[in-house]
């Protein structure tokens, strides 16, 4: 990526999304120009720091170049180069939060009457039951550093922490996902319509949805469809529903687990998932593909968007996407990019030939042809267009996609 | 802060993630000091947006305020409040070494500060 490209895509505002003052505002957009300016700022720093300084420490105290991730992990903790790499990406994260909690503290009740008004005018079914076992992969400690996690409460039906995500996804995202963070839905739909062979679902489930911004792109693209989303965060569920009755669309949220829902046997045709896999746990991760595979209709597809597994990535790369298990409590991110996908899809039942690794191209230049505030050509195309480069946010071009077909 | 409910009454979100944060420096307190720098630097960003936005507003409005702005001489008065506002900056920012030259002028030492803590709790 060019490094003048200026950064100016904006989030649309819609009715369930927190309204920041002038300089609530600015402070939040700061921390998306600062996570900008790591990226193509510093960032690059880090290759030659650690080929002319880290490495050659490493070899003096072992006697060996490093050789795996861990390796250079231990010589550049020790390179102040990289300490404010790691600390500027931390802070930028900390702040990020902070301040958009500021604008949702300030308007929370407010927010959480809005939400309960469009819910009720909601044509879309929401379904939150009594009791629910939140598993422990979500509540021990609070994934992205997002303070609450995905299902922190402070209030009766509250929704404050899905309202902290639908800001902070966009200024993570640093506006990628376009002006409403929906890129990776958008992206799945496209290859859903121009890849499998004129397949259209019919009934579509999206596990892990949190407030449904991937979710909304499957009723938008198939309007005839039934959808459904569901989270085992009771807030980012009912911030889902009253988000989707804000935009107009029929779409249907539960609480459940993805790992055991209360769905029937053979009940959808296109069950899909976005960034959820790695953020559940070894246990999860294969209960979670044999309950794609209950769920599924003969001949529906099961499409999770992910992350790519570390294998053929030189061990350089791998470290540096591992800072996100150690800095960005991502507990899991690590361990997920070793586990064998294919394998774990197959061994749920589905025909190892239906198994695979693709890439569904990203929807950004999309949202410069809508004309969206913010998504100018240049930009846009430099995002679309770079090579992947570990450490930015989303690879280059498009989103990895793990595809199997129920027989 | 608002007109809906008491503060007290009113529910707050949760502002403190769950995780053990790392640290990125050796030196103690650098992961403190690094993140107030990177506060302030985002409250400078915020004010420099609020300037922004006055000078857009004005021009909508049809006043160019930018230009104005640079046309403006300075009279005494105004000099004289800026440089006033400025040293009066410059002092507080330097509090430590204003603090640190007036215990070397009154030979103030570590010594002495103990030494009447002691003292005090005796008499």
């Amino acid at each position: 990526m060019s490094a003048e490209m200026l950064n100016t895509f904006q989030q649309v505002d819609h009715p369930i999304l927190p309204k920041p003052t002038h300089d609530e505002a600015s402070r939040q957009e700061f921390t998306k120009s600062f996570k900008q300016f790591i990226q193509q700022g510093l960032l690059p720093g880090l290759g030659p720091v650690f080929g002319v300084r880290a490495a050659k420490a490493f070899e003096r105290e072992h006697g060996r170049s490093p050789s795996d991730r861990r390796d250079i992990r231990s010589a550049m903790v020790k390179d102040l180069y990289f300490q404010h790499y790691a600390a500027a990406n931390r802070i930028a994260q900390e702040l990020l939060w902070e301040s958009t909690n500021v604008t949702i503290d300030r308007e929370l009740p407010e927010l959480i009457e809005k939400a309960r008004g469009l819910s009720a005018s909601a044509k879309g079914k929401l379904d939150l039951p009594e009791e629910f076992d939140t598993p422990r992969y979500v509540t021990s400690i609070d994934i992205h550093c997002m303070p609450g996690g995905y299902a922190g409460a402070v209030a009766p039906d509250d929704i404050s922490t899905g309202a902290l995500y639908d800001r902070g996804v966009y200024l993570y995202a640093m506006g990628y996902m376009g002006p409403f963070n929906d890129d990776m839905g958008r992206s799945v739909c496209n290859y859903v319509n121009r890849r499998l062979d004129g397949f259209k679902p019919k009934r579509i489930l999206d596990l892990g949805c949190t407030v449904g911004h991937s979710t909304l792109p499957y009723k938008e693209l198939f309007p005839e469809a039934e959808v459904w989303g569901v989270d085992v965060a009771a807030p980012q569920v009912r911030y889902a529903h009253a988000r989707a009755a804000g935009l107009g669309l029929e779409v249907n949220f539960a609480q459940m687990n993805a790992e055991e829902t209360r769905f029937e046997d053979g009940s959808f045709d296109l069950i899909v998932s976005h960034i959820l896999l790695h953020e559940t746990s070894g246990k999860a991760m294969p209960r979670i593909f044999n309950e794609c595979h209950r769920l599924l209709a003969p001949g529906g597809y099961m499409i999770h968007a992910d992350l790519p597994p570390f294998d053929n990535m030189d061990p350089f790369t791998q470290f540096i996407l591992d800072n996100e298990t150690w800095y960005n409590n991502e507990p899991f991110w690590g361990a997920m990019r070793e586990t064998d996908q294919v394998a774990l899809a197959k061994a749920a039942g589905f025909p190892p030939e239906s198994v695979k690794f693709d890439t569904a191209p990203m929807a950004i230049m999309e949202f410069v042809a809508q004309q969206a505030a913010g998504y100018s050509q240049d930009a846009s195309a430099a995002v679309s267009d770079r090579e992947f480069a570990a450490g930015e946010y989303a690879p280059g071009g498009g989103w990895e996609v793990l595809i199997a077909r129920k027989a | 802060m608002n007109a809906h409910a008491p503060q007290a009454e009113r529910p707050h979100v949760i502002r403190d993630a769950k995780g053990k944060r790392p640290q990125f420096y050796e030196a103690p307190g650098l992961d403190q000091a690094m993140s107030m720098i990177m506060v302030l630097a985002n409250e400078l960003a915020v004010l420099h947006d609020r300037l922004d936005s006055a000078e857009r507003v004005h021009a909508a409005k049809g006043l160019d305020l930018a230009a104005e702005i640079e046309a403006l001489q300075l009279d005494q008065a105004a000099l004289e409040a800026r440089e006033a506002w400025r040293q009066d900056f410059l002092g507080r920012l330097f509090y430590l070494a204003r603090k640190d030259a007036s215990e070397a002028a009154a030979a103030d030492t570590a010594e002495r500060f103990r030494a009447t803590i002691e003292d005090i709790a005796k008499t």
